[in-house]
């Protein structure tokens, strides 16, 4: 087998790290209730030196291999950050049993920094060795159902039930569920909304050159202002048109709620989804369009067969980036009585309960990964043109 | 046929072209030169009414083209431009065959049409069909260009630079290929290029333009011959005229037959190859006689240093 010559740096600095938070760091904190903030442990002073160093173990396998990886050496640290990354849950729970008795009343666990960052650290290894191994479609699908299938088993099967995390959850089964669908409801009409508009603005950029200073400008200072301070000024407008038609009150317009969030989710989504769209469109180099209408294709069918196509990967793009900011500004809606994932954000911060802050923030970063992975495929698709190229 | 009758376009205060009068017979071959900005550009692309010109009359076979819907006048009228156009987001195929796809030709018929056009042009079916733009050579990509021109069997076909951006020996060996289609189908083609050698070996007839004005037209002898002002002699070259008038010289019209008893000497050249080509020959070798080979590589003529002094001017 083939000696690269260059050691996996990756491997190499995030096993080190993850080597170092777990002798180091704490890696959960346990509470008697809710609010107190207990005692945090780590592993080396409740397992003692030796269980530690086999945990660890693995770990300094990979970094061992990493510094002069083959192909084969890259599948074998693949595979054993997989199967850790597996038994993690598991592992957490057992490691939580010692202090806790499942049975108990409000005691609970917190994962602590260390936690966080081995899971983290074992997540991106996964993620660069599959990359660098260019494993297929088949065994990305494997290490999802393997790692996901373990985490959803010990969640719905209790083993993780002392943590805080879920304990908060437990209590707001209904409420999350609500909140996500609250929160995506936002995000999706937000950004369809925006995207409607923005087709529209650059359509107009496009034919009257005196607009597009004007239109970006517009859109930059609509941007530049606070989202608070944006639902601020959008409260009296809207309450006072509530109070005038009553109709409008009727749908469930108001100044707090979900039309001032709807709107400053627009207006924020505005300036990355026209420059984007703009920039796409009038991009499409001139020669191909000059051939287009030589070619004797009528101007729609300029538009719809070449313009929009070779378009289409940029603007793909000006949807991923505006959705990923969309889902994280949403958060903030909460605070205007919106819903959304916010909420729990806001509720805990309010409680000075972290473990409620993490309940929200958790699903949207995971949501915001999600959106962005998946449109990024879609541009790469698009770019390769292979989707398009049918009659 | 074409005709240009008096035609100017103007943008703004600025007249792009003035007042240039011009007749493109059926089936002949006429390239536009000039420098860039000399309005040759615009004129062509007036005629398929990318541009639509300001005054005057622009008829194709008899007919004012503003009588036409420019859409379906563009469908009948092939174009090729320079760096190709071709739709990137397309496969060759598909690139070739977008007109006959716009006049709604039946599928097979267009895939017919398609694979003789690639064999015409020395694409390979097989090879090419499914490749996308990028991934073709600049020789490939505007051979690619000439077949989509081709595709809907137009009978007029206009030619924007289109292999103004290859290296030398494509654009040569293009040169050569164009030449030889047009021999086969005879187009009403205008060609639009900058580089007068290119005009002296495509052209039937030579328009010189500048400033947005004809400033000269005729056949290519002609315009070697008799420059019509020191603007035209400076774009055939000056002195060097000489040696491009050789070029549009074929070996075999200068010859003499071989003679019994004559040992034909050792350099040749074919009977089709310029007679700049045999100078060079002569040169380079050191020799003043050279013979003349047809194409199966018989000995068809002598060609003495002398015939080139006595004849040629």
């Amino acid at each position: 087998m083939r000696v690269k010559a260059r050691p996996n740096r990756v491997v190499l600095t995030l096993g080190g790290l993850a080597v170092a938070a777990i002798g180091l760091l704490d890696g959960v904190r346990i509470q008697p209730n809710r609010i107190v903030s207990g005692t945090a442990y780590g592993l080396p002073e409740t397992l003692g030196l030796g269980p530690t160093l086999l945990v660890v173990l693995p770990l300094l396998v990979m970094v061992a291999l990493a510094a002069r990886p083959t192909r084969g050496r890259e599948a074998v640290m693949l595979l054993l950050a997989t199967v850790m990354l597996t038994v993690m849950p598991w592992a957490l729970s057992g490691f939580i049993g010692r202090f806790i008795d499942a049975s108990a009343g409000a005691a609970r666990a917190a994962l602590s920094a260390g936690s966080w960052l081995v899971g983290f650290a074992l997540i991106l290894m996964v993620v660069d060795l599959r990359q660098r191994l260019q494993a297929g479609a088949a065994v990305t699908a494997a290490i999802l159902a393997v790692t996901l299938g373990s985490l959803v088993a010990a969640l719905t099967g209790g083993a993780l039930d002392t943590l805080a995390l879920v304990q908060e959850y437990i209590v707001r089964r209904a409420a999350f569920a609500d909140a996500i669908i609250n929160h995506l409801a936002l995000v999706g009409i937000a950004v369809g909304t925006s995207l409607i508009v923005a087709v529209a603005l650059a359509l107009w950029m496009r034919r009257v050159a005196a607009v597009r200073q004007g239109v970006l400008g517009v859109l930059s200072f609509i941007q530049t202002i606070p989202s608070l301070a944006l639902f601020g000024l959008l409260l009296a407008p809207l309450a006072w048109l509530a109070s005038r038609f009553p109709l409008l009150s009727e749908l469930g317009i108001q100044g707090i709620g979900w039309a001032p969030a709807l709107l400053a989710l627009v207006g924020y989504s505005l300036l990355p989804m026209t420059r984007n769209t703009f920039i796409a469109l009038d991009g499409v180099e001139p020669a191909v369009i000059e051939a287009a209408r030589g070619m004797g294709l009528a101007p729609l069918q300029v538009f719809f067969r070449v313009r929009l196509p070779l378009a289409l990967p940029l603007l793909i793009e000006g949807i991923r980036i505006t959705t990923v900011q969309a889902i994280g500004l949403a958060a903030v809606a909460a605070l205007i009585g919106a819903g959304g994932l916010g909420t729990f954000i806001f509720q805990g911060l309010g409680q000075a309960a972290m473990n409620l802050v993490v309940l929200g923030a958790l699903p949207i970063v995971l949501m915001a990964m999600a959106v962005d992975a998946l449109l990024k495929a879609l541009a790469d698709a698009a770019r390769r043109g292979e989707t398009l190229d049918r009659t | 046929m074409i005709e240009l009758d008096n035609v100017s376009k103007s943008f703004g205060s600025e007249k792009a072209v003035d007042g240039i009068s011009l007749d493109v017979p059926a089936g002949s071959l006429c390239v536009l030169v000039g420098t860039s900005g000399c309005g040759k550009s615009t004129t062509l692309r007036m005629i398929n009414r990318l541009i639509e010109h300001s005054d005057g009359m622009i008829r194709i076979d008899g007919h004012p083209i503003r009588d036409f819907n420019e859409v379906t006048l563009r469908r009948r009228i092939g174009y090729a431009i320079q760096n190709t156009g071709l739709f990137p987001h397309w496969s060759v195929a598909r690139n070739i065959g977008v007109v006959p796809r716009l006049l709604k030709w039946d599928k097979a018929q267009i895939r017919e049409r398609v694979e003789s056009l690639m064999a015409l042009l020395g694409l390979a079916v097989e090879e090419f069909a499914d490749k996308y733009p990028h991934q073709l050579s600049g020789g490939q990509a505007q051979r690619v260009g000439v077949a989509r021109a081709l595709a809907a069997d137009p009978d007029i076909l206009l030619m924007d630079e289109p292999f103004g951006a290859l290296d030398p020996i494509t654009r040569s060996g293009l040169q050569a290929e164009l030449l030889r289609i047009q021999s086969r189908i005879r187009k009403t083609i205008v060609f639009v290029t900058h580089d007068m050698d290119e005009a002296l070996r495509l052209a039937d007839q030579i328009v010189v333009m500048q400033g947005g004005r004809i400033i000269q037209q005729g056949t290519p002898t002609q315009i070697l011959a008799h420059p019509a002002d020191g603007f035209v002699e400076t774009l055939v070259g000056g002195r060097d005229r000489g040696l491009k008038r050789a070029s549009l010289t074929a070996v075999g019209d200068m010859m003499e037959p071989i003679e019994q008893a004559d040992d034909p000497p050792a350099i040749s050249v074919a009977r089709t190859d310029s007679m700049r080509l045999a100078v060079s020959l002569m040169l380079w070798h050191g020799v003043s006689r050279l013979s003349v080979r047809d194409d199966n590589g018989d000995t068809v003529g002598i060609l003495p240093l002398r015939r080139l002094v006595d004849d040629v001017g």
